[in-house]
């Protein structure tokens, strides 16, 4: 189509760590919203607030601007889970691997890491919807984490195969 | 279905015999549209055999006329088959060997003309099919655009094709499917972008149909090529626009033509195939977003809006306290799920209604309607008022899904939901939802995800669905076609 000179001027697809850390963001970022929304219509007790509850923050933590911001900081640590993944199980083919990252890091977070936050009571305490919405919310998150980083991995592999032969 | 096994009979000299052939296999003299014309040129037999309707009888006509001069202008009949195979005034005359080829050609609409004591016939093509010509289709108008839409004939349809791409690469394969109807289907695709992979399945998949006919046409191939089961979901996205195939083209997907089918079927597809349309990319790149958006808005509308009001009806202490006023503020005898199902299924008998009124009648019975069934149901204690808004609502956006078919089965999945939510309430709600999403992401038509780019996330063509970006911008093919050139168009020289 054009001469091979210009050929490093066209734009080169994405590097795959770069593409888990806009996933890992997305990913973070979308089903917190999801989870905002859930929050918001009562389906769980647990609102993404509860990220920056431990800090004593000024007023503005409960007002919108704290919305927003604990859901970008779960963006950002949703970028470390997505990396997690990456380095540990991108190989692992197919989309249920996700699945269970996602009751993995459910189970860390409510069982684990529960008492650094404030906001989710213990576990037993917990309201029956609450943990069904956690736990259909985790695993979707850990399905969007683990099926893209996977797929991309195969994508890659079979890009890397066809350039070879 | 033997027939195909048979051997290949070669034309004999004899045109009576040729003549006895045609009356046992193809029933000549017993049907009426089959017929024959006897000519004496220059004292030797000459038949043409043709299927009324399906060819053009002027041209036949003179076609005869410069035959039947031979006569006049010649003397020496010993070159007859040069001399006819030079009068028969026509650009597509093709010289055939076998009885098998005289059957088709004159089953397909060709007339073919056999000379005594010539083993060669020919096979003339003045075909001319009934059918429409090139009209706006119904399903997917535009407010600006190209108003030629695909029609019955499938070289009408793959013209409007090549009027687009005049890319010399441009393939139309040509495959006969059905035994006995010997369809034609053909896979439109150009030859340096598409997947070689995917051609190489649907050429087997397509090869592979044993089956008498396909009278419904395209649909039939598509279930024949995606098994798709009891699935509701369409798992290949149908277009009537001329324009909207060729772009797909472009793109690097694989057009399959089907004769006899106003739509043609583009492969591979993903859900937000689906839900878009060719209006985003006629009007400016803001406003083809927000059009994109507010449909995202209805057809996201028409899944859940019913389930999730009915649980509030349920559940009246989920709703937040700013929109409390929400619900139903009368009591009714009937179990609003009872209402709700019963409200849907009655949009359901409009929308069938519809389709079968003849068009002058189908105004008066969409007022009747609107306007009678929904007030008098609420007079008389039926129905709360909120049940008509919500399901006319979501009835709307249902049909603001520019595919018919995915409108229809997102209407299954609110009604699955809508009983579960009746059934299980809050978890009913939260569990069915996330199975269906996963039901719809594990979903793999053709080896390709069926939510891409969604899951698996892809950023940059995510990125392609949230916004419509505008044409120059667009450098890239999308990666889920596997296009085996990425590049649509060279970048700018100051771009690094």
């Amino acid at each position: 189509m054009a001469n091979d000179q210009n050929i490093k001027n066209y734009p080169k697809p994405m590097s795959f760590p770069a593409m888990v850390f806009w996933t890992g963001l997305f990913g973070g970022v979308f089903w917190g919203v999801i989870g905002y929304v859930a929050y918001f219509f009562n389906f769980t007790e647990i609102s993404p607030q509860v990220i920056i509850e431990p800090w004593t923050l000024g007023e503005w933590k409960n007002g919108w601007l704290g919305k927003v911001i604990s859901i970008f900081i779960i963006g950002a640590i949703s970028v470390g889970a997505a990396f997690v993944y990456y380095l540990t199980l991108r190989k692992l083919k197919g989309m249920w691997f996700g699945l269970g990252y996602g009751i993995a890091l459910f189970l860390v977070v409510f069982l684990i890491l529960n008492p650094i936050f404030p906001g989710i009571k213990p576990f037993f305490e917990l309201s029956r919807d609450t943990i069904i919405t956690s736990i259909c919310l985790y695993m979707l998150y850990g399905i969007f984490i683990g099926y893209s980083i996977n797929y991309e991995f195969e994508l890659n592999k079979v890009q890397v195969k066809e350039a070879s032969s | 279905m033997s027939r195909s096994n048979e051997q290949k009979w070669p034309i004999p000299e004899s045109t009576q015999e040729i003549e006895n052939y045609m009356k046992q296999r193809v029933g000549l003299g017993i049907s009426f549209d089959l017929g024959v014309r006897k000519l004496k040129v220059l004292k030797k037999d000459v038949q043409i055999y043709y299927c009324n309707g399906l060819c053009d009888t002027r041209f036949i006509i003179e076609l005869i006329e410069e035959l039947v001069q031979i006569n006049d202008h010649e003397k020496q009949s010993t070159n007859l088959y040069q001399l006819v195979y030079n009068r028969l005034l026509n650009q597509s005359v093709q010289p055939i060997q076998t009885l098998d080829e005289i059957v088709d050609l004159v089953l397909s609409g060709q007339i073919v003309v056999v000379i005594e004591g010539e083993h060669t016939a020919l096979a003339v093509d003045v075909r001319s099919y009934p059918g429409r010509s090139p009209q706006e289709p119904d399903t997917e108008k535009v407010v600006r655009g190209a108003r030629d839409g695909f029609v019955e004939n499938i070289i009408l349809n793959t013209a409007l094709t090549r009027r687009r791409i005049r890319d010399e690469r441009l393939r139309f394969e040509m495959i006969k499917v059905g035994e006995r109807s010997k369809t034609d289907v053909a896979l439109g695709y150009i030859e340096d972008i598409a997947d070689p992979d995917l051609l190489k399945i649907l050429r087997k998949e397509v090869k592979a149909i044993k089956t008498d006919g396909i009278p419904m046409g395209d649909k039939t191939i598509e279930e024949f090529i995606l098994k798709q089961g009891w699935n509701p979901f369409p798992l290949v996205r149908y277009t009537e626009r001329a324009d909207v195939a060729a772009a797909h083209i472009l793109e690097g997907h694989v057009i399959i033509y089907c004769d006899t089918s106003p739509s043609v079927i583009i492969t591979p597809t993903t859900f937000f195939h689906h839900v878009q349309h060719a209006e985003e990319f006629r009007e400016s790149p803001a406003m083809g977003t927000f059009v994109r958006w507010t449909r995202f808005l209805g057809v996201l509308a028409s899944i859940l809006l019913l389930p999730l009001w009915l649980l509030f009806v349920l559940e009246p202490s989920l709703l937040p306290k700013e929109i409390a006023f929400i619900g139903p503020n009368e009591q009714t005898n009937i179990p609003v799920v009872v209402q709700l199902l019963l409200a849907d299924f009655g949009l359901e008998f409009l929308r069938m209604a519809a389709i079968h009124t003849p068009t002058p009648l189908s105004t008066a019975m969409g007022l009747i309607a609107a306007v009678l069934i929904g007030q008098i149901a609420i007079d008389v204690g039926l129905f709360v008022p909120e049940v008509i808004l919500y399901v006319a609502v979501a009835g709307i956006g249902t049909f603001t899904t520019p595919s018919y078919e995915l409108g229809v089965a997102n209407k299954i999945a609110r009604i699955i939901l809508t009983i579960l939510v009746a059934m299980f309430h809050t978890p009913g709600f939260i569990i069915g939802s996330t199975v269906m999403f996963l039901f719809v992401v594990h979903m793999r038509a053709l080896n390709t995800p069926y939510f891409w780019p969604f899951l698996p996330f892809d950023p940059k063509g995510f990125m392609q669905i949230v916004v419509r970006r505008a044409i120059p911008g667009s450098l890239l093919r999308p990666s889920i076609v596997h296009p085996r050139n990425r590049y649509r168009q060279p970048p700018k020289e100051n771009e690094k």
